[in-house]
């Protein structure tokens, strides 16, 4: 009896443990295949998928140069899609084009380091295209989930970051989130 | 005291253990509640419904809006006046921008611009240079107001310089037909456009939009004036709702058994023989539901087929009314395949999918031993029940009744799929093969949705339900008719038997099909094609010719048997407004022109018909401006778009109403699975 439930006990913690790091190792290896589709957006590919059965392809390539990160982002913000990577809102802006953009992610895997950007750091987005475009954090804010003001189009170019907050909570679900807010490099056109 | 200290550590330990084991549980029992890597309310994948709430402070700034309706009805024809004012709450100069709805076949032809006692009339222009007119006469601080049309059912208006604290008044006339269904006549007017699903990959804006482009959605490939088709939502805090009062006149020519208003209390008053005044009970209503208004005659008249003329600029008018026969004197009914095609997309979420659920049950139980059937629910995907279409029979049936009852609505809306599903493009000889589509419609990209109708009928005829408080009619309707079927519009849940009753029924009952018209001369007669005839609807028909009409002679097909008769026009009746009428059908056949692809200048076309016919179109507009500058050019003029009711009923959460989930329970497994690992160590160590 006492092996049974012990032998039990091993079981679920090890599926456990095992859920736990297939979500990250999903993250983390998804980014490699992606790495090769976005070498085929470039080369004109219009959606190209990552793999057979995706049912998203990347449209932008993020960087914080003084962080480290290159990450690329998908279409789409479901929970399918975020498993693999960051996320473009459907309905906002193409990242690094006019407008509203906003990109969300998942605030223990990629868009962790979201914690890390302070007002003034660089932010990188690289086009379909090909083209750069500079960004700098305007500042950072935790809001609601139902305050949906920064999906608004008001004619501004701007980027918002999107993750789950606060960063170290273990139960996901929770209604708040954290927003970064950037701008073009002002006077700078795409190069 | 070591004893003490380890006895603490075992409980604590014990204590964690059993946690984690209750949380695991928890986990694996009910993913529900780390729902972040499984569901999400917007999981759609091209394009996006934003519920987009105005602003506070920007809403209680926007101008407030009064609306004045006037109602003359005169047998089928109705024309009404609409009286929109802008208050400017203020001390700043305003400009007023209202996206407003109008019944799917309203005929704009009038609009007056009223400052205080006087009037400026608006002329008919191209859009372009109506829009022109309009922004010129705006910058250099005129008052002017411009009346544009968004899609057949959605107008804009704009007013220009509206002086701080005071109010500026456009009136806007248009005729439309009264509805007549089994004996019940009955007059919509739509109150609210409902938040659309806008399809598509965004696009980059070019030119910056200006006027009514101040909507919550961006340009998409799809449905390139979406800023302009949704305008902010009242959030309701603070702010009233924009409030309509209505007066209606009602020449019937009979007496009539009743009228009412299913859905706002009336107060009718009988103030001469078969002439009615017809007035909201509460003065004013938000204009948050559409208002209808049904009358019926008194038993024993007799209502049958009906022909109308009239004389306009050089050319004759007429308009043919077919009544068919009563239920009972109908032909037999030929074999039919029915194919009942469901919308589940989130917009349907609340008494919408309740009700289409009522429905589908109701088509099911009343499919005859000889029918075929099959159903298709469809969202951003769609999913037939059955490969191909069934036989009825009573295990399909209970296997159908079961599906349907699971039905749940969800993600974002793509008729295109269901379409190309539901229709074949074969002809079915013997066999009548109705679709019937059941959908709250609410999206933009019309246009690709008649293409696929266009190329993949055959003969299926198509018949279209809008339910729930604002479906597009304009959609529907012309869908069916493209289909050469019917519209039908349920709004209440209670009416859903009543409804869908009559349309299952009518679609057991063709009455006349194939019917043909010779007018004994050249005319240019809409629809070109005449549907078939069913029990409790009748077919109407609109020509015109250089030669006065003297008649019709109609032929069609009843149950196998020939059938025929002749009308004759009665000397010196006039019937204005039948003008009007067939310019509407005309621009309306136009516009599929433009769907098919066919003929490059159709634009200048239905722009020539909707100039000399005085009408708002997709391609003319109604500016009217003031010739004496009111506003001093160096203070700002403010643009604010008068924010919309939600449909009641609605719920915006269901549609849009947050930021995408974005945490995974990842390190929460990890924890409780290192947890569980280093108990099982633990206790394995201390049994060996």
């Amino acid at each position: 009896m006492r092996k049974a439930l012990l032998a039990g006990l091993l079981l679920v913690s090890t599926l456990a443990f095992g859920q736990g790091a297939w979500i990250h190792a999903k993250a983390l290896l998804a980014q490699y295949l992606i790495e090769d589709a976005w070498a085929r957006r470039l080369n004109g590919e219009k959606q190209p998928k990552p793999w057979s059965w995706a049912d998203t392809w990347p449209v932008a390539r993020l960087e914080a140069p003084a962080l480290g990160i290159r990450q690329y982002v998908l279409a789409g913000a479901t929970g399918r899609t975020l498993a693999f990577g960051p996320g473009q809102v459907p309905g906002s802006a193409i990242p690094g084009y006019e407008g509203n953009s906003v990109i969300s992610g998942h605030r223990d895997t990629h868009f962790r380091w979201l914690r890390g950007l302070k007002k003034g750091d660089e932010l990188r987005l690289q086009r379909p295209d090909g083209r750069l475009r500079r960004y700098r954090v305007q500042g950072t804010a935790v809001v609601d989930e139902k305050d949906t003001r920064i999906l608004r189009q008001d004619g501004r170019t701007v980027l918002h970051l999107v993750t789950c907050y606060p960063f170290d909570a273990l139960v996901p679900g929770g209604p708040l989130r954290y927003v970064v807010t950037a701008a073009p490099v002002a006077g700078e056109q795409v190069f | 005291m070591n004893r003490w200290i380890l006895r603490t550590l075992a409980l604590a330990w014990a204590g964690g253990l059993g946690f984690s084991l209750l949380a695991m549980a928890l986990l694996a029992l009910w993913p529900g509640m780390v729902a972040a890597e499984v569901v999400s309310p917007a999981s759609v994948k091209q394009g996006s419904l934003f519920m987009r709430e105005a602003e506070d402070g920007q809403v209680r700034e926007a101008p407030l809006l009064d609306t004045q309706v006037d109602m003359e009805i005169t047998g089928i024809l109705a024309r009404v006046r609409v009286n929109q004012e802008f208050h400017n709450v203020t001390d700043r100069w305003q400009e007023g921008i209202y996206v407003f709805p109008l019944p799917e076949d309203a005929a704009v032809d009038h609009m007056r611009l009223w400052i205080g006692e006087r009037y400026v009339e608006g002329e008919i222009r191209t859009r372009q240079e109506a829009r022109q007119a309009y922004e010129q006469a705006r910058d250099a601080g005129q008052q002017a107001s411009l009346v544009e049309q968004e899609r057949p059912n959605m107008f804009t208006t704009s007013v220009a310089n509206i002086p701080p604290g005071a109010s500026v008044r456009v009136e806007i006339e248009y005729q439309q037909n009264v509805q007549y269904d089994a004996g019940l006549f009955s007059l919509r007017f739509p109150m609210v456009v409902g938040p659309r699903y806008i399809s598509g990959v965004p696009v980059q804006d070019r030119e910056k939009s200006v006027g009514g482009g101040m909507g919550w959605a961006r340009n998409t490939d799809q449905v390139p004036d979406a800023a302009r088709i949704t305008p902010p939502v009242n959030p309701g805090k603070g702010r009233p709702d924009n409030a309509v009062s209505l007066n209606i006149r009602l020449h019937a020519g009979l007496p009539l058994s009743f009228v009412d208003s299913p859905y706002h209390p009336v107060t009718v008053r009988e103030v001469a023989d078969g002439e009615y005044q017809v007035e909201l009970e509460q003065g004013s209503t938000p204009a948050n539901r559409d208002f209808v208004l049904n009358w019926q005659f008194a038993p024993g008249t007799d209502t049958s087929a009906a022909w109308f003329t009239e004389t306009y600029q050089d050319y004759y008018y007429g308009l043919l009314m077919l009544v068919p026969p009563p239920v009972e004197k109908l032909p037999r009914t030929p074999a039919r395949e029915v194919i009942l095609v469901v919308d589940v997309s989130g917009s349907m979420e609340g008494d919408s999918i309740v009700q289409a659920k009522q429905a589908l049950e109701l088509a099911l139980k009343r499919l005859g031993p000889d029918d075929r059937f099959n159903i298709i629910r469809f969202n951003h995907d769609a999913y037939p029940l059955y490969p191909a279409s069934v036989p009825v029979t009573e295990a399909n049936r209970a296997q159908a009744l079961a599906w349907v009852r699971g039905l749940r609505a969800d993600g974002g809306t793509e008729m295109l799929k269901a379409m190309a599903l539901a229709l074949d493009g074969k002809t079915h000889d013997g066999l009548l093969r109705q679709v019937v589509f059941l959908t709250d419609g609410d999206v933009g990209n019309e246009t690709a949705l008649f293409q696929v109708i266009e190329d993949k009928l055959g003969d299926s005829r198509l018949f279209t339900v809008g339910i729930g408080s604002a479906p597009n009619g304009y959609f529907m309707s012309r869908a069916a008719e493209h289909g050469r079927g019917s519209y039908t519009y349920i709004g209440d849940v209670a009416e859903v038997g009543e409804k869908m009753q009559r349309l299952f029924l009518q679609l057991e009952s063709p009455a006349l099909t194939d019917i043909r018209l010779d007018w004994g001369q050249q005319v240019e007669q809409w629809p070109q094609t005449v549907p078939d005839l069913y029990a409790g609807e009748p077919v109407l028909v609109a020509v015109r010719s250089k030669q006065p009409l003297d008649g019709v002679a109609l032929s069609g097909n009843a149950g196998g048997q020939v059938w025929s008769q002749r009308l004759r026009t009665a000397a010196g009746e006039e019937h204005p407004g039948l003008h009007v009428y067939w310019a509407r059908r005309y621009i309306r056949h136009l516009m599929g022109q433009g769907v098919s692809g066919a003929g490059a200048d159709w634009k200048q076309r239905i722009q020539a018909v909707a100039l000399a016919h005085h009408l708002v179109s997709r391609f003319s507009s109604l500016v009217a401006v003031d010739k004496t500058p009111v506003r001093p050019l160096e203070e700002m003029l403010d643009s604010q778009p008068v924010p919309t009711s939600l449909p009641k009923g609605w719920s915006a959460n269901a549609l849009f109403g947050q930021l995408p989930q974005t945490a995974t329970p990842a390190d929460l497994y990890l924890l409780l699975g290192l947890l569980g690992l280093l108990s099982s160590l633990l206790l394995y160590r201390r049994r060996a």
